[in-house]
């Protein structure tokens, strides 16, 4: 139930009407992103640059399928990426299963992780978590060290060459101050993008992947959402997750990501342990008797 | 579905996005590496400078004054080159606002600040040491400075290859444990290297020997190190065609020639020659302190070209690569994608 009905005297707040989610400090949100439901109208793309305010891109076709805007980046939020796949033997569509015809579509965003890789690099204390469990760059902290960027394990957060800072997307953290779902997820036309509560979402989504596979779709699986693929390697979950037919790669997104922090106590315990046995040994060489003199 | 069956080393050589780069690679250029280069030489420089100081400070006297210099210089510099590198630099101080165990950056900055503090108190009390109780007093503290100095040294040249691991750069973080080794050992040699340079230019021949043997030591350990890394990156997925470009060319040279064999041999034939080519044992020092500069700045080039790699990210990013509990067989779920049509190998 999408649209709870309307009473003399009921309080309502927007995200209510429109997403069927009170949001409130202190609970967790997040999108689901059911790309079966895509249709590639790039509405989610448009409404994130307007809200945020945005530039747009340069205009110049790219050749891959009818994605000119290739990645999210300082000035993208939301990317909708087109894979359209004629088949191994180059069937033709009529040959092909159901649901697009394997043309596949996604409209990618940053996955606000938990415990979430930038947030934990950023030695500023520029990237934050907020009430809503959402991940957030503040502009008026940010030094543009940079060091979000390669800690990623997406390739989402980048840097603008222009004001110096950080970029990606907020979950419209302003929007949800006021009681707002985001902006993608409410201009989506077809419900593709879904923001609510995780614990909503996530049972959303275990119910659409078990109809889409009684209905044939054997392929249907999550990627982000506990235990699957995507929360990975110290990743616990990823608070805005996917619905995919296909391996991740085919979308641009790794199989099997790792928590970067996980790799601080292996590279500084090797590091010091051979910078102190050589110091070590260097005491010895240091310390013979004088041998000779010029 | 097991890609193991494959018989590759890391399984996935399938379809990618338009050869889209997978993920963002990292903003820094020769001011990080560079930084990375003075502080590691720094911070082996005053450890050393404290087992000299400890061992025999006659005979040492010439190495502590100049590894005390050098450090303050070095941690001056440095932190100079991470200033220019922010892309808002006049925020620089934010670095200082927060303390964060799980970004190397973060305590990194710290160490940076304690090394700094220390090095300077010891080019202080060099300064200011001499006859009488001042002068005694400034020696004091100096001796006591390089203590922290030494142990924040320590830390100052090898957290740095932390704060490349922790990113989710495939070439810095396929092995970490490497990673660290090599960059302690190079600093080690990069150090001695430095320091024996002052010790010749001085006629302190009978030291700067022994700062040859202690930098030949170093730059055996870390030709070994970068063998086994090597083969350590390629185990877990790092295609080789990285290293066949033009980065990978360059970073190979300085670990196999400049920073390896050819200091090797410089120091080796002075030494078998009874220390009677100290030219040559002056011309393995140079080289290697250029090699060592080449080896920081090739590792971050490296990192980069590897990051908008498909092949190396989604190589690298495989379920295989997992901690050892988390890895495929223990929970098929994470490796099995039924709706792949495209993840299998293409001849």
């Amino acid at each position: 139930m999408r649209n709870p009905p309307i009473e003399p005297g009921m309080h309502l707040d927007e995200g209510e009407l429109t997403s069927g989610t009170h949001i409130e400090a202190g609970r967790q949100y997040g999108f689901f992103t059911d790309t079966t439901l895509c249709i590639g109208c790039k509405a989610c793309e448009v409404a994130c640059k307007e809200w945020n305010q945005l530039p747009a891109e340069e205009g110049e076709l790219s050749g891959m399928s009818y994605d000119n805007t290739r990645a999210l980046s300082a000035t993208t939020w939301r990317h909708v990426a087109f894979v359209e796949q004629m088949g191994p033997e180059r069937e033709r569509p009529d040959a092909m299963e159901p649901f697009q015809s394997r043309w596949l579509m996604m409209s990618d965003v940053c996955k606000h992780c938990e415990p979430a890789p930038c947030l934990e690099a950023c030695p500023t204390g520029a990237i934050f978590r907020t009430e809503f469990d959402t991940v957030v760059v503040q502009q008026d902290i940010c030094n543009g060290c940079g060091y979000c960027v390669p800690a990623c394990p997406f390739g989402v957060v980048d840097l603008d060459e222009g004001d110096g800072k950080a970029h990606k997307c907020t979950l419209c953290y302003d929007r949800l101050k006021g009681g707002m779902e985001p902006a993608c997820s409410k201009v989506c036309p077809t419900d593709s993008i879904q923001f609510g509560e995780l614990s909503d979402l996530d049972r959303r989504a275990h119910e659409r992947v078990s109809n889409l596979r009684e209905r044939g779709m054997e392929g249907a699986y999550l990627y982000g959402a506990p235990g699957t693929p995507g929360a990975t390697g110290g990743l616990k979950r990823l608070n805005a997750f996917f619905l995919l037919l296909d391996r991740p790669e085919i979308y641009n997104l790794p199989s099997a990501p790792t928590r970067p922090a996980d790799r601080i106590a292996p590279s500084l315990g090797a590091g010091l342990a051979a910078f102190v046995s050589l110091t070590a040994l260097a005491a010895v060489l240091l310390a013979g008797k004088q041998e000779w003199r010029r | 579905m097991s890609r193991r069956d494959t018989g590759e080393r890391s399984g996935y050589a399938g379809q990618n996005y338009y050869d889209q780069p997978p993920l963002k690679p990292s903003p820094w250029d020769w001011t990080v590496s560079g930084y990375i280069y003075l502080a590691g030489m720094a911070g082996a420089a005053q450890t050393l400078a404290l087992v000299g100081q400890q061992l025999d400070r006659g005979r040492y006297r010439g190495m502590v004054r100049n590894a005390r210099y050098l450090a303050s210089f070095n941690a001056v510099a440095g932190a100079v080159l991470l200033i220019i590198d922010l892309r808002t630099p006049h925020r620089w101080y934010n670095m200082m606002r927060i303390f964060r165990t799980t970004s190397p950056m973060s305590f990194g900055s710290y160490i940076l600040t304690a090394f700094g503090g220390f090095s300077g108190l010891t080019a202080i009390g060099e300064l200011l040491r001499g006859p009488g109780p001042a002068g005694r007093a400034a020696e004091a503290l100096a001796d006591i400075a390089q203590f922290g100095a030494a142990a924040t040294g320590a830390g100052a040249s090898t957290y740095t290859a932390s704060v490349l691991s922790a990113t989710s750069t495939p070439y810095w973080a396929a092995a970490p444990a490497h990673l660290g080794l090599a960059f302690g050992s190079s600093s080690v040699a990069v150090g001695a290297a430095a320091l024996s340079l002052g010790e010749r230019s001085a006629g302190r021949h009978e030291t700067a020997r022994r700062l040859d043997d202690v930098a030949a030591l170093a730059t055996a350990a870390h030709f070994v190190i970068s063998r086994t890394a090597e083969s350590r990156r390629r185990e877990r997925g790092i295609p080789g065609d990285l290293k066949a470009s033009r980065e990978g060319a360059a970073l190979e040279g300085a670990e196999l020639v400049v920073a390896g064999l050819l200091p090797l041999a410089a120091y080796g034939i002075n030494r078998f020659a009874g220390g009677r080519a100290p030219a040559l044992s002056i011309i393995g020092s140079l080289v290697l302190i250029a090699g060592g500069f080449m080896l920081r700045h090739g590792t971050l080039k490296m990192g980069k070209r590897s990051a908008v790699h498909p092949r190396a990210q989604f190589r690298f990013a495989q379920p295989e690569n997992l901690p050892p509990w988390e890895r495929p067989g223990r929970n098929l779920r994470r490796n099995d994608f039924p709706g792949a049509r495209s993840g299998r190998r293409r001849g």
